[in-house]
């Protein structure tokens, strides 16, 4: 940018005035961030240089810079620069849009031929554009890719996602650092997973930088990704894929995670198995000291998981696998680092409601609210507190006001639509959601909600399309899939249910004995429905039990296995975990009539004793011997009795588990 | 079987070496109570001397400054603190008392609520504990946990009502770490019975024989309890308090109540500060209505300690014994406001307030007490006594028969069941559980007039006349009593009809004539004698008939009971 020195320009010899001065002071005042000085001095030289274009840009530039847009926008436009010179259309644009005037914004960008532009630029034979499109030495498909991300950043302002999205890409692929272009179609969900993954191949990477450089890259932008379908057991090993590709595959997941922590002093040991006893806490000296560490032992890529980039995609990554102990400690650890940090907060604010830290989100909305009242992210922070502590109105209003700060910050949203739900205000929430879903176009979660929502309101089949449309966007998320075997299950389709069940268990759990999120417990506990239905009954008592040790003590579960039990004639069986189900929650309706039900049965079935006889016995006359145990034990009386479901109508409510998605 | 666990002769030089090695261990990880259990044994074998050479006290491997001082806060009960700043050690004794001053913390947090509300905290608030469980989980998985954090591992499974897997947990635990017996005594109360007893994969260590005492005691199986602690007691334990104290449950419940007191008054004659188990001494004073023993044992217990739990239950059992079952209760709660997990004091608390015809109330404490102890049948008993007076006798015999099935040779239990069966009017299984009491001693003394009534309701006339005479023999001396009185001139009219119908005109009188001696059936029983008198006037009067003829027909009677079925529609009294 400080070209001052180049002389092409025709600089106006006055008696002893250099205007190269003045234009160097321009540029030192405005480096001081002193606006109003380098303002001044900028005026005095386009007085000075009569008009020069490059002199007017830069006057220009310091209006911008003062938050004075229209003026701006009146001084280029009135000398008619916004046509002719590329920056200057740019810088206008630029204008119109932080003035909120998008359709005259786009009028203006529209009035530049790109084409010829561009032309000029490739043949580079003679043309006022070529020399007046650049005033400095940028490179020209770097402007390029700002005016076309420009542009989109208009649309996109304009509710054209479609076509601001392909600026985006088109500006991606003129220069492949522009990341704000990248962050732009990611951070807004504008593609799906799927989609993503292409424009990150499609990306002319190679062509634009060095093998190094283009390995770089390809890794950050990797970790932007979308998370939703990767499983802790195998993506981490994206970040450290140029590493060691020697890694065992088999490795546990544990193991992988601890990978994680073990990335910052790989080359010392690649074993990732030793006993070791890596803390998390240790994660964090590490990067701390990281500076501190020997450079040449440490590869590029090594050094990069320094920036908290990086860190911040780990811990979305556990966001999203539901280990939200582990990801509040991640984002607390870059917090600390960097109090603000733009990208982590969402995260971390989602991570403390998850994690109901009412607390810890009181005093970050109050900092944030206090330094930013002009971040959607703020007022966020602060819906989501009243949204923790159950104040619904509050949180709506403040979740409204975040949203009328940035239409496109979805997962306000998305929190908006939540605390209708709670509520069971379906329509509303829906309205929300359908509202996040035009917004994200690529992100599958509000069709989702929106599929839950039909099915609380008992339209199965809207459900069921909302829930096909979100797996078509992220066909591998196990959460879609669990729906899926939710909506089958209420079709009365048992076979496909379990198929949803195992396949979403299969993305949740990819290795046996792996630590399944305790999240996960109504997928096993559904599973466990679902083969009760299909007359499985161990294996259904296996998952429901599986499903208890996820999470203990949880009064379904236990009258869930107590059900199975009653259905296998295990009558005691059942009168036992009934009675457990009902010493946590005492109105469950389902839990005291089968408890009727099975008490009374199993008065009926059981002997007095256990080793009663079968028929009367004799008295003898002062003999107190007991000796008769020799009579063959009776069968249970009515030990025949089937229970079948039928004459049971109530029905375990699985429609609960539904809602676990929430939030 | 145990016999051959047994058998193998203590060495007690060795059983030294580890109970110090054993001692210190436990103490420098914080755990007291075990600590203070090894002490004890320890103690008891103190005349056993190490030689010289196995001194190995100077070889304290250097603690680490972060251990001690956490160590250091953890003493002063400053839990958080100690966990902050052992979270980054990863020595074995530090990475315990990371976990170990979370977990009591957690549970410190959980009693410190309580204090404000006095019901127990709800079970289903427990995030942090599953937070814990989750980071040793984790821990469990990469096999990083030794045996003592096994043993936390274990604990906190169990308080989150995992037991299967807390039971195996323990198993690990006792496996890596022998000496802890905190780790054997929690296992012991996950033991369901004797067969998984047998199959659980347990160290060979004279640890073994202490531990299966306990479980056959917790078991209810106070015999085989009884032979390991004799033999204990013969192998140079015969000073340890602890084996005695467990000699004296044992007694309580074989019922020896006299045995089980002199053996607690030994006990306190040699330990007189000892608090523990106390509450089971004062149950024993309780049941013998010793009210100044109890009286005193109150005071002692106050004078030592107020706020134990122990000594909580004690005066308890003292108000309630001198009917003021509020003040009772009041001490209950206030032992269960210090430890939430202490059995007694919430069976106690139960029958207080089946005292004071709180049902409601009665479940919960009942519940509770199941909750921590699935084996105590008094809880179950007391479980089926409260359904009894709501009137739900479907779950009225499901309790019952728990209790029934945790002691299987306690008349009290199945009669209960008995008289359930009979209010559902299953009068076979009824009389089925009656027999059983019966054979079983019937302390009550009600089984056998209740079992004569339902042969007789069964048309059984032969056995129902047995068990009257029975209980005739039994009772016939006993009188003034009103109830039984009303019972056995009933049993006496039973029998001069049964008599009557059958023939034997001899017992017929003798039993008539004892009716006259009540008033109530006076007019019935001279019915009965003129009946009587008119039979044998007309029996008389046939044998002059026709000899031969009649002496078939009086055989006939006298032997086969199918006639008399017939002779009972002529009977005017047939009832």
């Amino acid at each position: 940018m400080a070209g001052d020195t180049d002389t092409e320009m025709k600089t106006v010899h006055t008696d002893n005035i250099n205007i190269d001065n003045y234009r160097k002071l321009v540029q030192t005042y405005l480096n001081l961030h002193a606006y109003n000085t380098a303002l001044f001095w900028a005026d005095k030289v386009v007085a000075l240089t009569s008009g020069n274009p490059r002199d007017i840009y830069w006057l220009a530039q310091c209006m911008f810079l003062l938050k004075q847009f229209h003026r701006a926008v009146h001084l280029l436009r009135s000398k008619n620069l916004d046509k002719t010179y590329i920056l200057c259309n740019y810088l206008t644009v630029r204008c119109l849009l932080e003035a909120n005037e998008f359709n005259e914004a786009l009028k203006v960008l529209n009035s530049m031929d790109m084409e010829v532009f561009l032309q000029a630029n490739t043949i580079s034979s003679y043309n006022v554009s070529v020399e007046a499109g650049m005033f400095d030495d940028t490179p020209k498909y770097q402007v390029q890719s700002s005016v076309l991300l420009l542009k989109g950043r208009v649309l996109e302002a304009m509710d054209n996602r479609g076509l601001a999205s392909d600026c985006y890409k088109q500006a991606l692929q003129c220069d492949v650092y522009c990341f704000e272009a990248f962050d732009a179609l990611t951070q807004h969900h504008m593609l799906s997973a799927a989609e993503e993954q292409e424009l990150l191949s499609s990306l002319p990477i190679s062509q634009q930088c060095t093998i190094e450089e283009a390995e770089v890259l390809y890794t950050l932008y990797k970790s932007k990704l979308k998370k939703y379908n990767t499983i802790v057991g195998i993506v981490p090993n994206k970040n450290k894929k140029l590493i060691f590709n020697n890694t065992p595959l088999q490795t546990s997941t544990v193991v992988i995670r601890k990978n994680f922590a073990n990335v910052l002093d790989t080359t010392r040991d690649t074993s990732t198995t030793e006993n070791t006893n890596i803390s998390e806490n240790e994660v964090n000296k590490n990067l701390d000291n990281k500076v501190a560490m020997d450079p040449s032992e440490t590869s590029v890529q090594v050094r990069l998981q320094n920036s908290l980039d990086l860190v911040v995609s780990q811990a979305e990554l556990y966001y999203y696998n539901c280990d939200y102990v582990q990801c509040s400690k991640l984002t607390e650890h870059i917090l600390k680092q960097d109090p603000y940090h733009t990208s982590c907060l969402p995260i971390h604010i989602s991570c403390q409601v998850e994690l109901k830290r009412s607390d810890k989100l009181f005093t970050l909305a109050h900092n944030l609210v206090d330094l930013y009242p002009n971040l959607a992210i703020s007022w966020f922070a602060v819906g989501c507190y009243y949204y923790v502590i159950g104040k619904r109105d509050s949180a709506r209003k403040f979740l409204a006001k975040s949203t009328s700060l940035d239409r496109l910050f979805g997962p306000a949203w998305l929190a908006f639509g939540h605390s209708f739900a709670v509520e069971n205000e379906h329509d509303q929430a829906m309205a929300a959601y359908f509202k996040a879903s035009q917004l994200m176009k690529g992100c599958h979660l509000p069709l989702l909600y929106i599929g839950l929502e039909c099915g609380l309101t008992n339209n199965v089949r809207l459900a069921e399309r909302f829930f096909q449309q979100a797996q078509l966007i992220a066909p591998d998320d196990p959460f879609v899939m669990h729906e899926m075997g939710v909506i089958a299950f209420q079709n009365l389709e048992y076979k496909a249910a379990e198929k949803h069940f195992q396949d979403a268990l299969a993305r949740v759990k990819p290795i046996k004995d792996s630590i399944v999120p305790e999240r996960w417990e109504p997928l096993l506990n559904n599973l466990g429905h679902t083969c009760r239905k299909l007359k499985k009954y161990e294996e259904a008592l296996e998952y429901h039990h599986q499903a208890s040790v996820l999470s203990p003590q949880s009064a379904g579960t236990y009258s869930a296995i107590g059900y199975v039990h009653a259905l296998m004639n295990n009558t005691g069986e059942a009168v036992h975990w009934f009675h457990k189900a009902l010493g946590l929650r005492r109105d469950d309706t389902f839990s005291t009539t089968m408890l009727n039900y099975v008490i009374e049965q199993l008065s009926i079935e059981q002997l007095p004793y256990p080793d009663a006889p079968d028929y009367i016995p004799t008295f003898e006359l002062a003999a107190t011997t007991g000796e008769d145990n020799t009579t063959h034990e009776s069968e249970s009386i009515n030990a025949g009795r089937q229970i079948s479901a039928s004459d049971m109508s109530i029905e375990i409510d699985i429609s609960d588990a539904n809602t676990f998605i929430k939030e | 079987m145990e016999g051959e666990i047994i058998q193998t002769k203590l060495d007690l030089i060795n059983v030294k070496k580890d109970l110090i090695i054993g001692i210190r261990e436990c103490a420098q990880r914080g755990l007291y109570h075990s600590a203070k259990w090894l002490a004890e044994i320890n103690f008891s074998i103190v005349d056993v001397t190490l030689p010289p050479d196995v001194h190995t006290s100077n070889d304290l491997p250097l603690e680490t400054e972060a251990y001690l001082l956490a160590k250091s806060y953890f003493d002063l009960k400053e839990y958080d603190r100690c966990s902050f700043f052992t979270e980054s050690c990863t020595d074995s004794k530090a990475r315990f008392l990371h976990l170990y001053s979370q977990y009591l913390s957690i549970e410190k947090k959980k009693l410190d609520n309580m204090t404000d509300s006095n019901c127990p905290p709800d079970p289903t608030k427990n995030n942090a504990l599953r937070q814990l469980c989750a980071v040793l989980k984790e821990d469990y998985f990469l096999h990083k946990l030794d045996g003592y954090c096994l043993y936390l591992y274990g604990i906190v499974l169990k308080k989150l009502d995992l037991n299967s897997l807390a039971m195996d947990i323990f198993t690990d635990a006792i496996n890596e770490q022998p000496l802890h017996w905190g780790a054997w005594q929690e296992l012991a109360l996950l033991v369901p019975d004797k067969t998984t007893l047998l199959s659980l994969r347990l160290p060979d260590h004279w640890m073994k024989s202490f531990f299966l005492a306990h479980v056959y005691l917790e078991q209810l199986n106070s015999e085989e309890a009884l032979d390991i602690y004799y033999d204990l007691h013969s192998q140079g334990f015969e000073k340890s308090t602890y084996v005695m104290a467990q000699m004296a449950i044992a007694y309580h419940n074989r019922r020896e109540l006299d045995k089980a007191i002199m053996m607690f008054k030994d006990l306190l004659h040699s330990d007189p500060y000892r608090l523990d188990n106390l509450d089971i001494y004062s149950n024993l004073l309780y049941v013998k209505e010793m009210k100044t023993e109890l009286a005193n044992l109150a005071h002692t217990a106050v004078n030592i300690d107020k706020y134990r739990v122990e000594t909580c239950c004690v005066i308890g059992n003292y108000y309630s014994l001198r009917a003021e079952h509020s003040k009772a209760v009041l001490y209950f709660q206030r032992a269960l406001k210090l430890n939430p997990q202490y059995l007694s004091a919430w069976t106690l608390m139960g029958h207080e307030f089946m005292e004071m015809k709180n049902t409601n109330a009665a479940i919960q404490s009942y519940r509770q007490a199941i909750e921590v102890n699935r084996r105590d049948y008094r809880a179950w008993y007391g479980l089926g006594q409260t359904y009894e007076i709501l009137k739900m006798p479907f779950y009225c015999i499901y309790y019952y028969k728990q209790a029934q099935q945790l002691r299987p040779n306690d008349s009290r239990m199945i009669l209960a069941l008995g008289e359930t069966y009979e209010k559902l009017e299953k009068h076979e299984n009824a009389l089925k559980c009656y027999y059983k009491a019966c054979n079983l001693g019937d302390v009550e003394g009600t089984a056998l007039i209740k079992l004569a009534k339902l042969y007789d309701k069964l048309d059984e006339a032969d056995n129902a006349a047995a068990a009257y005479t029975e209980y005739c023999l039994k009772e016939g001396d006993q009188r003034g009593v009103y109830e039984t009185e009303n019972e056995i001139y009933n049993a006496y009219q039973y029998l001069a009809n049964y008599h009557l119908k059958r023939g034997q005109l001899e017992d017929a009188h003798a039993y008539a004539y004892k009716c006259i001696e009540y008033d109530e059936i006076k007019e019935q029983g001279k019915a009965l004698l003129k009946e009587i008198a008119n039979r044998r006037g007309e029996l008389e009067a046939q044998l002059l008939k026709s000899t031969d003829q009649s002496n078939q027909n009086l055989t006939d009677c006298t032997n086969d009971g199918n006639v008399s079925n017939m002779e009972m529609v002529f009977s005017p009294l047939n009832n």
